[in-house]
Formats: C-alpha cells, sequence, structure tokens
C-alpha cells in the first residue's frame, strides 16, 4: 500500500521541495498540538504521531499517519493514511484508509500538513462511537492489491463526524 | 432639538458615503459604512476595506455610539482589532460631540495605513512582499473577490494546473503542464469558467486571473519546474505591430522636435494614408493612394478585422493622441 500510486512515487518536483521545506520549518517552529512528526531525511513521505484529544473517545490512544507527497503537490492532495492499526471511527477503514472530502476532491493548494492533522484530529474528536465504516471489509477487500485512497471514487455523506 | 441635529448629522454622512451608507435607523443612529482606504478609486490599489456599523444609544452623542465590523476582506484578526480599537479610542476622545463623520474618517486613515497586503502567499507559503528583494520581489496580484493575495507565479501556476486537470480526462499527473500551448483553446477556456478562490473558495470571474497573465510575461521567468507561459500569447502579433507602429510615430515625433502635425480638417477614408508614413516605403507609390475606398474596404479579408477587434483593448489606452488614422492604415490588407 505504502508505493502504490504512481503519483507518489515520481520525485517531487522543484516547486514541491521549496514548499516541503517551507512546512517542515513551520512546523517545527509552531506543530499543531497533538501531533509529533517523526524525524526523516525523506522530505517526500512524513510520518506523524497523532495523540488523541484529551475528554474524546480517543483519549490517551496514539496512531500514525502516513502522509505521502505527489511530484505536483500543492496542487495535488497529498495521500495520507493511518498506518494501521488505524483508530477505530466511522470513516476510517481498517486499511488505514480516510474518507475525508479535503483529501480528495475538495483538497486547495492552500491547506497544509498542520491543517490536514488539524482536521483529521477534529473528525476523530466529533466520533460518536468507536466503529468502522459500513463497508469496511468490501471496500478493504477491493483495495488488496494496494490501491491509493486517492483512485478511490469517494461519496462524502456524512457531514457531522 | 436633540434629535433634529443628530438626524442632521446622519444626514451628512449619508450625503458624503453615498451608496457606500446604509441606514438601519436614523434616530438613534445606527448605520452601515463601507469604508475603504484612500486610493484614488483606483481599485487596483486598494487591498483591504471593511464595513463598519456604528449604532448610537438615545444619550447619543453625550455616550459615544458602539462601533464593529461587520464585514472585511483583507484583513487579519490583528489589523481587524487594531483598526476597531482606533475608531473606538477616536470615538471617546469626541464625547459629546457630534462624532460620526469624524469617525468614518479615522477609520478611512486607518484602512489607509493598512493597505497593503500583509503574510505569506497562501499557495508557497514565502512572503508575499519580501522586503529584503526590494525591487526583485515577486510580482503578486488580489483577487477582486475576497482580496485573497497570491503571487502571480502561484496563482498562475495553480489556474493553468486546473484547467490542465479540466481539460486532459487522462490519468493525473503524468502530463506534462506544457501541453496547454494552444492559445485559442486556452482563451477560450478561461473566458468561460470561474475559479474557486484556494483560501475561502468564494468564485472569481476567469478574467480575474487573466489580466494576470497579460501582465506577468513582462517581468518574470517561471521556475523550470513550473508552467512556462506562451510567449505568443502574451504578446499576440497585433500587439507586436502596434508597438511598432508607436514606434514609428514616436521617431516621426522626435524628428519633428517632439511636434505632431495639427490635424487638418478633413474626413478620413478608408484606403487614405497620412502624410507621410515613416514605417511602409509602399505608401509612397502615389498612384496606389488614390485606390477607391470601396474595393479597398470590399476586400479587406475578414482575419484582419477580427484581429483588429481582439486588440482595440490595448490600442485605445496607449496613444489617444495618434487617434484613429492609425487604426485606419493598420486594418488595410496592403500592410
Amino acid at each position: 500500500m505504502s508505493s502504490t500510486s504512481a503519483a507518489s512515487r515520481k520525485a517531487l518536483s522543484k516547486i514541491a521541495c521549496n514548499r516541503l521545506q517551507k512546512e517542515l520549518t513551520e512546523w517545527q517552529v509552531n506543530p499543531p498540538t497533538g501531533f509529533k512528526h517523526k524525524v526523516t531525511d525523506n522530505l517526500q513521505r512524513w510520518v506523524i504521531e497523532v495523540n488523541g484529544a484529551p475528554g474524546t473517545l480517543y483519549a490517551g490512544e496514539t496512531y500514525q499517519l502516513q502522509v505521502d507527497f505527489p511530484e505536483h503537490y500543492p496542487m495535488e492532495a497529498p495521500q495520507v493514511i493511518f498506518i494501521p492499526p488505524a483508530p477505530l471511527h466511522p470513516h476510517i477503514y481498517s486499511n488505514g484508509h480516510i474518507c475525508l472530502d479535503i483529501l480528495y476532491d475538495s483538497w486547495s493548494p492552500a491547506m497544509t500538513v498542520s491543517s490536514i492533522c488539524i482536521s483529521i484530529l477534529s473528525m476523530l474528536s466529533s466520533s460518536p462511537a468507536k466503529q468502522r465504516p459500513a463497508d469496511n471489509d468490501r471496500y478493504v477487500k477491493n483495495c488488496r492489491n494496494g490501491r491509493s485512497p486517492k483512485e478511490t471514487r469517494w461519496w462524502f455523506h456524512d457531514d457531522k463526524v | 432639538m436633540a434629535e433634529e441635529e443628530v438626524a442632521a448629522e446622519v444626514e451628512a454622512v449619508m450625503a458624503m458615503y453615498s451608496d457606500d451608507c446604509k441606514v438601519v435607523e436614523i434616530y438613534p443612529p445606527h448605520l452601515l459604512i463601507h469604508l475603504k482606504p484612500r486610493t484614488a478609486d483606483v481599485s487596483s490599489q486598494q487591498f483591504v476595506e471593511a464595513i463598519i456599523a456604528m449604532r448610537a444609544g438615545p444619550k447619543y452623542p453625550e455616550e459615544p455610539p458602539h462601533i464593529s465590523i461587520v464585514d472585511s476582506k483583507g484583513l487579519d484578526d490583528l489589523r481587524k482589532n487594531h483598526l476597531i480599537s482606533s475608531v473606538r479610542n477616536k470615538a471617546f476622545e469626541l464625547a459629546s460631540c457630534f462624532m460620526l463623520v469624524a469617525l468614518c474618517e479615522e477609520a478611512v486613515d486607518r484602512l489607509s495605513s493598512m493597505n497593503h497586503p500583509d503574510g505569506n502567499c497562501p499557495l508557497c507559503l514565502y512572503p508575499l512582499v519580501d522586503e529584503d528583494a526590494g525591487s526583485n520581489s515577486l510580482p503578486f496580484m488580489k483577487l477582486m473577490s475576497c482580496f485573497h493575495c497570491f503571487h502571480c507565479d502561484c496563482i498562475i501556476r495553480w489556474w493553468n494546473w486546473l484547467k490542465m486537470q479540466n481539460d486532459t480526462n487522462l490519468s493525473t499527473a503524468s502530463t506534462s503542464c506544457r501541453d496547454i500551448r494552444d492559445k485559442q483553446g486556452m482563451h477560450k477556456m478561461m473566458e468561460e469558467s470561474m475559479g474557486k478562490c484556494p483560501v475561502c473558495r468564494k468564485v472569481f470571474l476567469a478574467k480575474d486571473i487573466e489580466h494576470v497573465l497579460n501582465l506577468v510575461g513582462t517581468h518574470t521567468q517561471l521556475d523550470s519546474g513550473g508552467i512556462e507561459v506562451d510567449e505568443d500569447f502574451l504578446e499576440p502579433e497585433s500587439e507586436k505591430i502596434r508597438k511598432e507602429k508607436f514606434e514609428a510615430v514616436l521617431k516621426r515625433q522626435q524628428e519633428n522636435s517632439g511636434l505632431i502635425e495639427p490635424k487638418r480638417n478633413e474626413v478620413l477614408l478608408p484606403g487614405m494614408y497620412l502624410p507621410r508614413p515613416v514605417t511602409s516605403p509602399s505608401a509612397e507609390s502615389e498612384p496606389e493612394n488614390k485606390d477607391p475606398t470601396a474595393t479597398n474596404s470590399d476586400n479587406r479579408p475578414s482575419s484582419s478585422k477580427r484581429s483588429n477587434s481582439r486588440t482595440r483593448k490595448h490600442r485605445t489606452q496607449h496613444s489617444r493622441k495618434h487617434d484613429r488614422q492609425w487604426m485606419r492604415k493598420e486594418s488595410d490588407p496592403k500592410y
């Protein structure tokens, strides 16, 4: 799953590199609350530790996000998945894929890794129950040959969580 | 008595700001005023604006009105707070005076002093205005609908990317941005489409971006990793011709020690030429000048007409003085 989509395997463009360097510097000065960037020398793949917000269903739990940047980031959205085990959430599949519109159709190049992280934490925090999406098994089976979530035709139906 | 005076003051505000002033209530005054910085009405020089509500109680003017920002563009929280607190301070300073006009003026002063884009380009995250770079700073632009600012290069890169995505339903990312070379096609796409601001998703018109495309080519070099804007698109053939003609006129003017011959009182017909055209030696052959006008206009190929109308915008901006005479000549197929 990790080395799937063609986009994420292509090297970063110069513009993407500059932008990511800038984001990384910004992150080091002012990281979003509850997140920790695991330092690597790979600018194109970030691994980020997420801590469930206090007072929510995920308080005290830690998960890992994997963010892969395409050649033309930020024109194209990064691929963001949870490294399994993924949190139990009605919009998060057991293979780590996240159903969140800003990662796909609603991506805008003005968004940043930091703003994505905040959206994901907010999605976790507003969860009413720790459960998988209804179609989890079917979806995960379809993705077995390592399909990227960016190739899924997502249908965003729930704007509450 | 006081009520009449207050009403007179409200009238004064209305007179000053006319369409930019909405009166919710005349007494006690409750006004919404759309305030802009002083830019001599040049909208391209305007980066901020605000709608300010002033709501006075029955004890006005002893008690200053309540002041708040209803809506604003181009102002972050810091600058909004600065604006509102300076207007409130002014209100306390002027307690028991009729202050509505003075408060508006104070707000306009503040807006004028803050009338510059702030912060980073939302697309590359580097400062919009790089003070260290001085005149080498990258050119930037703002969207008229929301006043969000971007480096020209950045927003055009994004715009072209969107166009390419819409255009090719092929698999993403494999095609190069340089495929958008067909200027006609590009032009058409721009005219038909509207975009959404990357920051606030407010819809803007394609022409907002289009005019930047026309400006940007003259002073920027795009990063090799980015999209190259077609030179021909930025400076079409007709524009080059216009420049040549303009330079010819300029040269003639310089030769005549800055004088341009006074216009004669004669009607100019298609096929007639200026007395001494500099660029076109063929015009010196006398017989051609006497061509019947009718055939000339009939034979004019439609293509030249079209290019003429497309570039009229450019022409009217420059060299009004040289007048219609030059346009006549340009549309003549012989040149």
